[in-house]
Formats: C-alpha cells, sequence, structure tokens
C-alpha cells in the first residue's frame, strides 16, 4: 500500500535511516503538510521516550566461573566442543592476530590506558583487508616504529594512535605532468606538535603534518572581491634548503564573513562525559570553549548539548542562544560519570540537528572528545556512513581532540574529512578560543565545498615536482572533474596553503629509471606557453550544490631570490622546514633548525594574535630537546 | 592479541548482551549462561571477518542461542522484575525521578506489542542500531525492519498520547 509506504518513511526519516533521494522526498512533503510534520514530532517524542527507558534498564555481568571458563575456552580455543549450538559459520584454522590488534581500537572505550599496547609478534593481512581496516581507522602504526635510536627521550607511552604516512617523493614531468590533490584546513597536527614541545617531549613522526602546521598561521593574501568564493594567489622563489631547486607557494583565501552577515547556526555539541574526561585539560576546558563561542552566538542561532560515554541524552535540547544564560547553566553542569554502558550518542546528535535544522543555515555537529568513540554506533563502517549521509543532507562535523595520552588522531581527523568538516586540537584556552571565536566563521561557515586542486607543470621548465605534505589528501587524475569524488571544504575567512619543491629543467636530479613505452613515442617538449611554470586548475561547489564550477590560473616563471619573496612565503616555507626536520624528512635538505628560526625571525611581519612569534619560540624548544637528531 | 580483543569485548558487550538475552529467555540466570555461550562461541571464530560488525555478530548469535534456550523452557516474562545492579551512575536524583513516570508508561507500552516489534524497537532504541544491524542480528531484511520499527513506534506513540510538536525532549524533562 502506498500510504502504508509512506508512514514507514515518515517514521525512517524520523530516525535518520533515509537515503538522499528519499529523504529529499519526505523533506518537501514536510514543508507542505502540517499533518506531516506532526506525526514525525510525534515519532521522535515516542523514540526519545523509549531510548530513556531502555537506557536505564540495568545490565549485569558474567559469574566468576563463567568468567574463567571463557578465560580458558581463549587459550585453548579447539576445546569444549560439545557446549555449544554451532550456528553455521566456518572454524578457522587459525587466529588473525593483526587483527586483534586492530579490533580494540573501537572497543578501547572500556579498557584504561595502558602503555606499549602493541605486541611484538604479528602474521601479515592481504593488502586489501588492511587497507579496508586502515581506512576504517582501526589498523595502527606502532609508535615504536618511530623513534631513531638514541637521540632525546620518546614520547611516553600513551594510547594515542596516529595514521603512517610517508613523504611525498619527487615525481618527474614526463612521468606524471598533473598533481592532483584535495584542500585540507584542519590544523590540528600544529597544536598536537606543541604541546608534545611544550612538555619536553619529542613529537611522533606521523602526528607531524605539514599542511596543518603552515595552515595553522594567518596569511595576508587578500580574500576575493567578487566572483568565486576564494581568492586564488601564486608565488615562486629559489627554495632556501635545496638551492637549486624552486619553491611554489599556491594560496587560496576564502571570502569573509562579518559576524553580523553569518548564516543562522544549529549546533549540536556531542561531549564525552566519560571518566577520562575529568582532567583539567578535557571537560573543564570543553565547557570554556563552549562558553566562549556561546558569546559569539545571536538570537538566530541555537545550541544544544547531547552527553554520551559517562552520562547519555540530551544535557540541552536546542534552545536559542538569545537565552545566554540557560546554555550556560547547561554547560556549567555538566560533569563526568564513569563509564555506562549507555547507547544514546551520535544518532541522538543528528536527530536534535535535525529537528532545529535551518534551510540556508549552518546546521553542524561538533564533537570534542579525547579519544573515546563509543558514540552509540558500534560498526565503524556505518558510522562513517552515517556522518557522510548526514553531511550530504547538510548536517555538517567537526571533531575538536582534547587532552593527552588518549586521543585517536587518526579517527578524529577521518571523521570530519566525511563529515565536510574541519578537525582541531584544542590544547589550551588560546587554541579553544583561536578556534572556537577568531575562527568560529571558518570553523562553521562553509563557502565552498569539495574544492580540489589540479596542477599541470611545463615539462620545458620542470624536471620534477614534489607537493609538501597533503599525502592523504592526494587524488587520482581523473577525480579531479568527477563531482562524485568528495574533497575538503573551505570555511569562511579561511586560508590554504599548498608548497611544491621544484626541480627546474637542467638541474641536476636523480630521475628514477623508467622503461620507455613500446606502444607511444616519447613525450614532446612543451610547444606553447612557453614561460610558464605551471598550470593551476581548481574546481569547487558551493556549499549546498552538487555540480563544481573551475577555475584557472597560470604561473609566469621570475626569478626571485628567497630572500626578495614576500614575508608570508618565507614563513611559509620556513614552517614546512620545520616540519620536515621534525619529521626527518628525506627530502629536507640541507635546512636546520637554526636556519628555521633566521627565517620565521626575518618574515614575522604583523603577527596578529602572536602567533608567528610562538612559533619561533616553539622552535627553539625543539632545540632544546636535541632535534632533530640526525 | 586474540585473548586480548576477546577480553575486551567481554568488558564492552557483556552488560548489554546479558540484558538482551534475558529479555528473551525471561530470566537473568539463563541470560547470562546464553552469554557465556556466546563468547565461546568468540573464542573459536576467526576475528578477521567480523572485525568491522563484532557487535551485531555477537548480539546475533547471542539471540540466536537464547532463542534456542527459551524454546526448551518457559515463554517469554518481562526483565523489569529481575533484581541487578543499576547502571547510569550519571543520573541526579530529580533526574530519575522525573523520568520513572513516562518511562514506566513506555516500557508498558513496549510489553504490549509482539515479540517481533519489541526485539526491533530494544536493538534500535537501547542497542542503537541501524536498520541494517538489526537485519542483520534478527536474519530480517531491512524493509521488514523498517515495518516493523513504523508499527511498533506508532502504537507506542498512540499508548502514551503524545501528540507533542514542540521541539524534543530528553527522556520527559518537563522544561524541553
Amino acid at each position: 500500500m502506498a500510504e502504508q509506504r509512506d508512514d514507514d518513511q515518515l517514521t525512517a526519516y524520523t530516525l535518520g535511516e533515509l537515503e538522499a533521494a528519499e529523504r529529499e522526498r519526505v523533506e518537501a512533503l514536510l514543508a507542505t503538510s502540517a499533518e506531516a510534520r506532526e506525526t514525525v514530532e510525534g515519532t521522535r517524542a515516542a523514540a526519545a521516550a523509549l531510548r530513556a527507558a531502555l537506557g536505564s534498564e540495568p545490565t549485569a555481568s558474567l559469574t566468576p566461573a563463567q568468567r574463567a571458563r571463557v578465560e580458558r575456552a581463549m587459550r585453548h580455543p579447539k576445546r569444549d566442543w560439545g557446549r555449544l549450538v554451532l550456528m553455521g559459520g566456518t572454524l578457522a584454522a587459525t587466529i588473525a592476530v593483526v587483527v586483534a590488534i586492530s579490533t580494540p581500537s573501537l572497543l578501547r572505550a572500556r579498557i584504561p590506558a595502558r602503555s606499549a599496547s602493541v605486541p611484538a609478534q604479528s602474521r601479515v593481512i592481504p593488502p586489501s583487508d588492511l587497507e579496508r581496516l586502515k581506512a576504517l581507522g582501526y589498523v595502527v602504526a606502532s609508535p615504536m616504529d618511530s623513534s631513531p635510536a638514541g637521540g632525546p627521550p620518546a614520547s611516553e607511552p600513551s594510547n594515542e594512535t596516529y595514521a603512517e604516512r610517508r613523504d611525498n617523493a619527487f615525481v618527474p614531468v614526463a612521468l606524471e605532468p598533473r598533481s592532483t590533490f584535495s584542500v585540507d584546513v584542519d590544523t590540528a597536527s600544529y597544536s598536537l606538535v606543541r604541546r608534545y614541545l611544550t612538555t619536553g617531549q619529542r613529537p611522533p613522526l606521523d602526528a607531524v603534518r605539514i599542511e596543518e602546521m603552515v595552515n595553522y598561521f594567518q596569511y595576508g593574501d587578500p580574500p576575493p572581491v567578487d566572483g568565486p568564493p576564494f581568492a586564488v594567489r601564486l608565488d615562486v622563489a629559489d627554495c632556501p634548503w635545496a638551492p637549486a631547486h624552486r619553491l611554489v607557494r599556491i594560496a587560496l583565501k576564502g571570502r569573509e564573513v562579518a559576524r553580523g552577515q553569518r548564516p543562522p547556526s544549529n549546533l549540536v555539541f556531542l561531549l564525552d562525559v566519560s571518566g577520562s574526561m575529568d582532567e583539567p585539560d578535557k571537560l573543564p576546558l570543553v565547557k570554556r570553549a563552549l562558553g566562549l563561542l556561546v558569546e559569539e552566538l545571536g538570537e538566530r542561532d541555537r545550541v544544544a548539548i547531547v552527553v554520551y560515554a559517562g552520562a547519555e541524552g540530551i544535557a540541552l535540547p536546542s534552545t536559542s542562544a538569545a537565552d545566554r544564560g540557560r546554555i550556560l547553566e547547561a554547560i556549567e553542569s555538566l560533569a563526568t560519570a564513569g563509564a555506562t554502558h549507555g547507547s544514546a550518542g551520535i544518532r541522538l546528535a543528528y536527530e536534535v540537528a535535525r529537528g532545529a535544522f535551518v534551510r540556508g543555515g549552518v546546521n553542524r555537529v561538533i564533537l570534542a572528545t579525547d579519544g573515546d568513540f563509543n558514540v552509540g554506533v558500534t560498526n565503524a563502517g556505518d558510522l562513517a556512513r552515517l556522518i557522510e549521509e548526514q553531511a550530504k543532507s547538510g548536517v555538517f562535523l567537526t571533531t575538536l581532540g582534547f587532552g593527552r595520552g588518549n586521543l585517536n588522531d587518526q579517527t578524529l581527523e577521518t571523521l570530519a574529512d566525511r563529515g565536510n568538516g574541519n578537525y582541531a586540537y584544542i590544547d589550551g584556552p588560546s587554541e579553544a578560543r583561536r578556534v572556537l571565536v577568531e575562527q568560529a566563521g571558518g570553523t562553521l561557515v562553509t563557502i565552498a565545498k569539495d574544492v580540489k586542486l589540479q596542477v599541470e607543470f611545463n615539462p620545458a621548465r620542470v624536471q620534477a615536482y614534489r607537493l609538501i605534505g597533503y599525502e592523504n589528501r592526494l587524488l587520482a587524475t581523473q577525480d579531479f572533474a568527477d563531482d562524485a569524488k568528495d574533497a575538503g571544504e573551505i570555511g569562511a575567512g579561511h586560508g590554504v596553503t599548498a608548497l611544491y619543491e621544484i626541480v627546474p629543467a637542467g638541474a641536476a636530479f636523480a630521475a628514477p629509471a623508467v622503461d620507455p613505452l613500446r606502444y607511444q613515442a616519447a613525450p614532446r617538449a612543451a610547444t606553447a606557453h612557453g614561460s610558464e611554470l605551471l598550470l593551476l586548475k581548481l574546481r569547487y561547489k558551493q556549499p549546498d550544490g552538487a555540480t563544481s564550477a573551475p577555475l584557472e590560473v597560470a604561473l609566469a616563471d621570475r626569478q626571485q631570490r628567497f630572500d626578495q619573496a614576500p614575508a608570508d612565503f618565507r614563513f611559509a616555507a620556513a614552517v614546512a622546514s620545520f616540519g620536515m626536520q621534525l619529521r626527518a624528512s628525506p627530502h629536507r635538505g640541507s635546512a636546520s633548525l637554526a636556519d628555521v628560526l633566521a627565517w620565521a625571525r626575518a618574515s614575522l611581519g604583523d603577527d596578529p594574535g602572536g602567533q608567528r612569534r610562538e612559533f619561533v619560540r616553539l622552535v627553539e624548544r625543539a632545540q632544546a630537546v636535541g632535534l632533530p637528531d640526525r | 592479541m586474540h585473548t586480548e580483543a576477546i577480553r575486551t569485548a567481554i568488558d564492552t558487550y557483556q552488560g548489554r548482551l546479558i540484558r538482551f538475552a534475558a529479555r528473551i529467555t525471561g530470566d537473568l540466570e539463563s541470560g547470562r549462561d546464553v552469554v557465556q555461550d556466546t563468547f565461546l562461541r568468540l573464542c573459536r571464530q576467526d576475528l578477521e571477518p567480523i572485525a568491522d560488525h563484532l557487535a551485531a555478530w555477537l548480539f546475533r548469535v547471542c539471540r540466536n542461542r537464547a532463542l534456542d534456550v527459551r524454546k526448551k523452557e518457559r515463554p517469554m516474562v518481562q526483565l523489569a522484575q529481575a533484581a541487578t545492579e543499576p547502571t547510569d551512575p550519571g543520573a541526579g536524583p530529580d533526574r530519575l525521578v522525573e523520568r520513572d513516570d513516562l518511562s514506566r508508561r513506555a516500557l508498558a507500552a513496549l510489553a504490549e506489542l509482539s515479540p517481533a516489534q519489541q526485539e526491533v524497537l530494544v536493538l534500535r532504541f537501547q542497542e542503537e542500531m541501524s536498520y541494517r544491524e538489526i537485519a542483520e542480528v534478527t536474519g530480517r531484511s531491512v524493509s521488514s525492519v523498517g515495518v516493523l520499527i513504523h508499527v511498533g513506534l506508532q502504537r507506542v506513540r498512540t499508548a502514551l498520547g503524545v501528540h507533542s510538536n514542540a521541539p524534543q525532549g530528553g527522556g520527559g524533562r518537563i522544561d524541553g
């Protein structure tokens, strides 16, 4: 019956279970039918009542004897046949030990931090499965692998997880003249590195993401006046750490949105209130950060708070920011509460966001955690899908990491990526202010989405190129024009910088040996646009759009010594060099930390907010800890 | 290690699995037995193929075992009477009281539904599973799950007399 089916659809819509096309159909219906809206509201209320009632039902534990029995079976899996009814699945002859390492990262919520959690022995997993597990944020690179022999003390043992990443290598233009990647405005890596260095520790190599460090800083690139939502600027000069090479800086700057012009916001904070959040740099800092943000909001904005992992449920229903007192009171009374078997979490947060959805406004779930992902969706694949579907339908996700020892950096970054949002690591009150107040426009208001860049290099002038950073943002050449392929977002006022190190034609370069093609003639040298180094192409979509629009800018070559380049150029290069040295990158060239200091000090400029001066102090700290040790 | 993963699974899921199993079998003791059997089964399972949907796998195995046990013993009885330790230590006293009235009525409405409807509502609102996960656990199709949840939820809604068009309140807070 069509009617029956429509009704099911309303329920499925209320519970967030519809795919895009069906969801849009229902939303169209809701726009015109008050009866349908009432049904949705009533269904939501009934769902909430059931959730609360069922959530408070008591649970229980196995008896000690039962537990012991399972312990014995763990050690001798082949015994105890007769006790069970076989379900028809196959019994494995071997045990996947490496996967056993990976499952704990989702289940980790219950276990207090243990040191050296990565075991010595492992078994090889088929590469395709390994990639899948990595993509889901399961497989962890051993922190022990990153430490060089000798040198300063390695970071304290912890349960933090960072995705492994290898630096981009030089690519010969003859082999691949086009470089394609997605923008990234995450800044977490810089605050992570800052946290490690200010506590006298060496940052793990995989916590250092150069593009995030470079993008942390404000640059003076002017925003666009009209036309596309961002302005593009290109510059080239000598490469300071490799004198025979050149350095290209690509800078995007997003349109500013004045506070009064910001579209209405519907924000839902999803907060981890498990026992582990009970440290000064965790929940108290979250509360302070929220308080700062609420000060910036107005009567057209709404805030809700959903908690998970300690207590559960709605701590504050969606409330107009005009009612500031009530919101601040709810924030004030947030408290941690051990670990529960709670199940409300991210689905509830999205349901609350849907309930207060603002068409044409900012609709966002902001997840704040120290690493506990017990958000109520137990299957990581489903979690990613949920987040993606919600993002497609206009509710984006921003992730904020707090605290130390339990941070799941990789998962936080992946979730923000899927959720069309950004990931920041909040290491103190000033970072909270920076992300949630100063950058609130950028953190909250997206001005362009799925922004992709493709650079084509002129073989007459460029022999090889290397994109510095963005290793996990690389795209296949054909993904550039494929609107179905997602990319990163740019927020209001956000800047994005990408650096390429270029080996000019004629310079010494040890090209990798590649057999010539049998069926095609060798590529000829360029015949036109002889004075250009490269062509930058961009594609972007409007925040609620589905088709991308193109932009193109060519960069003519010019001779410019490094010390003649603009201050922003030199400062970005200094940060990149610092990152490469922290990563002990094979491409760091001849630079030292002393060089980084000299370049940074000479390019402080206006230094709004004192960020560049802080960077200088950070480099000094790195020297003090004895970095780099090679 | 394999054993580490299993211990983690026990710590994470035993409480919820026992609650779920006891609801099916009707008493706590047999619920515990069922969950013990579920974990014994896990010990002999190759973890790799199920790692990314472990919860659904555990609940499915647990449910099947619980249904087998129930067939041999008594019909289903509400768990509400079972004496066990409380969860949710974070709930303040006034919040607990506000919840109780609406919660009692919600649970009563739930108990009036067919076993199939009760089961999917429990998996959705107690275990926060998606339609797809619930389909995997119960062996039904996703669309059947959708229909069962819809019919069950609407009956609960009617029983609660909820026709509100006010913004959502969490679990019965009056100041919604």
